[in-house]
């Protein structure tokens, strides 16, 4: 396409230059969201946390959650994808046997400390069995030591905890592999 | 101040005082020292002094593999993170050769010139609140919030995106994107002629940006100045134009140039700006084609997850990605996009391995720092606000 | 019983006790929660809740226990005196912007005489001269401040808000100018008292504002720049110099300057509301009811003047409100365009609105009579 230039219009002429009818436009506005705030319909941004919560993407990347297959068991194989991609190195996992050959392999160790996590998702990107997950949906974690961020294996297969769900918990858990957006699976084909 | 030159200089035994614009200052985005000596309140000598957010991007970038820079390029630019994105790889797409599908080409545009909104919207809000007009600020950053929101939907972070890869994008457009874009443009483009109707025709607000800061065009252009800054004095050149990449060949939008190089024509340029970028993303969205969102060249493409869960070729290529990184031929490539502020260029050297060797940003408010001391000497001490706040220093992107 | 009247009847008594009711009851109060009020009627402008957490338990009163909290967290914050800092002249100097925002009220008068009792502290035949002679020694207040911090940038903002303040005093005076001729005297209670005339028999009052506008507007900016409030707040700065004169101020001395500053704002408004909108008069309100095309209202003389006070509250309630509105809206000036805008614009209008008057009076005089 060619090149289209505008030059923008800085040329300014008497009605500035008498400051009145600029500042009572202005006023105008002002006035104008001051009546609407304060006794018609409010269009703040804000959200009164805890009352209300604001929405949470789908997509959105919070707290790890480890998956589990249908006997209950821990879908993770111990494989270091996750660990290896991390850009924060905050993964830490150490394998140990399982007896039924079909599996082999499970984290003995799996700890995550959230607090080195810089939330990038490539964990969950990397992973082949589609076992770490990062759609809980909890926004923030707040705790009063550094060491409650550490989260270990255990803790990271339940998907909400008890001050979770009461406080944190903004999205339900995505009951469908669909739901749960490319974060867990990758979709080819596009369109929307 | 042309007129206290004319006075001959009375035998006080005066000296000038010595402030610093410290590293600690409501006014310096992103941290940086300005050390000036005044004649009252006249800048007689002024220097700065950077370095205070170094965090050692291009080392971190050495020590690991091309797909884990991509979260360290959010954090350059911090208000516009997908033109990093972007930007990063599109110079490694350079060296590895590969096409990457229409769709994700829209898609990225969509994303960066979304990104720039952001951008532009927070400078023009910082200067406007610097200069006094604080409720502007609050609604231009009001706008902003709608905008992150939806860059929340399609990414799955505000700030920290992470969402382009080598040969496409992480994941697609989600459904009900283009809805919710539609409607979030019409409340920018409100909140937009809101703050303008408040400001742009004040005479107070004129008076402290007109005249201010001015650099001639020969300057501009001897400092290296791009972007939004040197567009202010005239030279129409934005890189989506002059050396076009993605699909901005195929969209339809001006360039908006200033006349005499002041602040308030940076400001008037970043604001039309916005509305041309408002006109790209309504122009791709009409032309955005199906498609797939990501090349499936396996050198630097994760295969899908049903084929990693289900055969071994896609598990080892997935694994050999993961752990040694997607490998590039040996060679060098530069590649710049058009930043929210001026020429964001990437250089990404490889030797065969998964590691870059070399992975240097060129920051376009590098040259815009280095230009302040002279924008500013003979100005008064409120006129160092008003001019840093042009230049839309972001101290992530200064020093990495 | 005797004993309790005469004392009531006693001058300085009754000085007293208005001071008590007015200063402490009003202007205190009205002060104090104009700080919060600034807080939330900004956020209703820029689209956001103001401060609304503070809670006793599960009470919370839309935010009116930040006023609690903001004085306890004063009282209990460390008071900081740099180093090489002046100690007497940093303790006094908040003092001196306190006395002057209060003076002011001195003067004004909350509603019409009954009979020899006025309802205002005192009424010398100087008037509103003596405010300006005493709101001068506001000036003190910032530039003792400053000077005392030993800080470079507390210099910056002393020396800006001298000059302003100083140049803006005059233009103060002299936009009055116009309406002491209009009115014939400086003393107080007269000029509310011809605010009370009408035009037209009966139907337009004479308010300050429509015999002296172009004095209205000009009195209106110089009080903001005496005020150092928005678009003249470059002493203050806060994006330039932080917080210029008072930076090095905590506790309960910064909040003595804080609270200062929103007692002017107060005492400004009832200054204007008193010269141009008429003081306590409502319009139509006689001595004895209303009174409007020949139609009478009769009312007991308590209502009136309880009327009157009410007037009197919702008026300087309308002019604070219009002050604080005008900082959200308006961006600054630099320091060298406040002096331009004060000495080469201003000064002339002034100047101007005073000759138009004197020639319009007179005119009026020659040929009227």
């Amino acid at each position: 396409m060619e090149l289209k230039v505008k030059v923008v219009d800085r040329k300014r002429g008497l009605a500035e230059e008498l400051y009145l009818p600029a500042v009572l436009a202005g006023l105008r506005l002002t006035v104008h969201h001051f009546m609407r705030n304060m006794f018609g319909k409010r269009d703040v941004v804000t959200i009164s946390y805890p009352e209300e919560h604001r929405r949470v993407a789908p997509r959105y990347r919070g707290r790890h959650r480890l998956t589990v297959r249908e006997d209950g068991f821990i879908k993770c194989v111990a494989c270091y994808m996750c660990e290896e991609i991390c850009p924060a190195h905050c993964i830490h996992i150490e394998a140990g046997e399982v007896q039924d050959k079909s599996v082999e392999k499970y984290p003995v160790v799996f700890d995550i400390d959230e607090l080195r996590c810089v939330f990038c998702g490539l964990c969950v990107e990397a992973c082949p069995k589609d076992a770490i997950r990062m759609d809980t949906g909890i926004i923030a974690m707040a705790y009063g030591e550094r060491d409650r961020f550490d989260f270990t294996r255990d803790l990271l297969k339940d998907p909400y905890h008890e001050n979770e769900k009461t406080k944190f918990r903004s999205v339900p858990l995505p009951l469908s592999e669909e739901e749960a957006l490319p974060n867990s699976i990758a979709k080819v084909g596009g369109g929307h | 101040m042309e007129s206290q030159r004319h006075l001959k200089p009375l035998d006080f035994g005066s000296e000038p005082m010595t402030i610093e614009l410290g590293p600690q200052h409501p006014a310096m985005h992103g941290i940086t020292r300005f050390r000036c000596q005044l004649d009252g309140e006249v800048i007689e000598k002024m220097e700065a002094d950077i370095g205070y957010l170094h965090r050692g991007f291009e080392k971190e970038a050495e020590n690991t593999t091309y797909i884990n820079v991509i979260p360290y390029t959010d954090r350059l630019n911090y208000v516009s993170p997908l033109i990093n994105n972007v930007g990063y790889v599109l110079a490694v797409e350079k060296l590895f050769q590969v096409e990457v599908p229409r769709r994700a080409q829209y898609a990225r545009v969509i994303m960066s010139e979304i990104s720039r909104i952001t951008d532009h919207l927070t400078c023009n809000g910082a200067s406007a609140m610097e200069v006094g007009a604080m409720t502007v600020f609050l609604w231009f950053i009001k706008a902003r919030e709608h905008l992150w929101e939806l860059v929340e939907e399609v990414t799955g972070a505000r700030l920290t995106t992470n969402w382009t890869r080598i040969g496409g994008n992480a994941n697609d457009l989600p459904y009900g994107f283009l809805t919710m874009l539609d409607e979030r443009l019409v409340k920018v483009e409100e909140a937009l002629n809101e703050g303008e109707a408040l400001i742009l025709r004040n005479k107070i607000f004129i008076d402290r940006l007109k005249d201010i800061g001015i650099l001639s065009r020969e300057r501009a252009i001897e400092h290296g100045f791009t972007g939004p800054m040197l567009r202010a004095t005239g030279v129409p050149y934005d890189l989506r134009r002059a050396d076009p990449y993605l699909v901005y060949d195929e969209l339809d939008f001006e360039i908006p140039v200033g006349t005499v190089g002041d602040c308030f024509d940076r400001f008037l340029v970043r604001q039309e700006e916005i509305r041309q970028s408002i006109r790209i993303i309504r122009h791709a969205v009409e032309k955005l084609p199906p498609g797939d969102f990501h090349c499936r060249d396996r050198r630097v493409w994760m295969p899908d997850k049903y084929e990693v869960f289900n055969s071994i070729e896609g598990l080892i290529d997935h694994f050999k990605i993961v752990m040694e990184g997607p490998k590039p031929p040996p060679g060098e490539a530069y590649h710049a996009v058009e930043g929210g502020n001026g020429e964001l260029g990437f250089y990404v050297v490889s030797d065969g391995s998964g590691h870059p060797v070399k992975c240097r940003v060129r920051p376009p408010c590098f040259n815009y720092v280095a230009a302040v001391p002279e924008m500013t000497v003979g100005h008064y001490v409120a006129d160092i606000v008003p001019i840093f706040g042009s230049i839309n220093m972001i101290g992530g992107e200064l020093e990495r | 019983m005797t004993l309790v009247i005469d004392l009531l009847l006693n001058p300085t008594i009754q000085a007293i006790l208005k001071i008590l009711v007015i200063v402490l009851g009003f202007v205190m109060l009205t002060g104090t929660v104009l700080t919060l009020m600034e807080r939330k009627w900004s956020s209703a402008v820029q689209d956001r809740i103001g401060p609304n957490r503070a809670n006793l338990g599960r009470w919370r009163g839309r935010g009116t226990l930040h006023l609690a909290a903001d004085a306890v967290k004063s009282i209990f914050k460390e008071d900081t005196i740099p180093q090489d800092a002046d100690r007497l002249i940093f303790a006094i100097a908040p003092f001196f912007s306190l006395f002057a925002a209060m003076v002011v009220w001195a003067i004004i008068p909350v509603a019409a005489p009954i009979g020899s009792f006025r309802f205002q502290i005192t009424d010398v035949n100087i008037g509103f001269l003596l405010v300006f002679a005493v709101t001068s020694l506001g000036v003190y207040g910032a530039v003792l401040a400053g000077w005392s911090s030993n800080n470079k940038y507390a210099i910056l903002g002393a020396t800006r808000s001298t000059a302003q303040m100083l140049s803006y005093e005059i233009f103060l005076g002299l936009s009055l100018v116009g309406v002491f001729m209009v009115n014939g005297s400086v003393t107080v209670s007269t000029i509310v008292a011809n605010q009370g005339q009408y035009w037209f028999g009966d139907v337009i009052p004479k308010w300050g504002v429509f015999t002296q506008p172009l004095a209205f507007l000009m009195f209106f900016t110089a009080m903001l720049a005496e005020m150092k409030r928005l678009p003249f707040d470059a002493p203050e700065g806060e994006s330039e110099i932080i917080a210029g004169y008072f930076l090095e101020y905590s506790g309960m001395r910064w909040s003595a300057f804080m609270l200062a500053e929103y007692i002017a704002i107060v005492g400004s408004a009832a200054l204007t509301v008193t010269l141009f909108f008429g003081g306590y008069q409502v319009p139509w309100l006689h001595g004895d009811g209303f009174e409007l095309f020949g139609y009478l209202l009769p009312l007991p003389l308590f209502i009136v003047t309880a009327l009157q006070i009410l007037a009197f509250v919702v008026k300087v309630v309308f002019f604070c409100w219009l002050v604080i509105l005008i900082r959200w809206t308006v961006p600054r000036f630099r320091f060298d365009q406040i002096m331009e805008l004060g000495w080469k614009k201003m000064l002339p209008l002034a100047l101007a609105n005073m000759l138009i008057t004197a020639v319009w009076l007179l005119a009026w005089d020659h040929w009227h009579l």
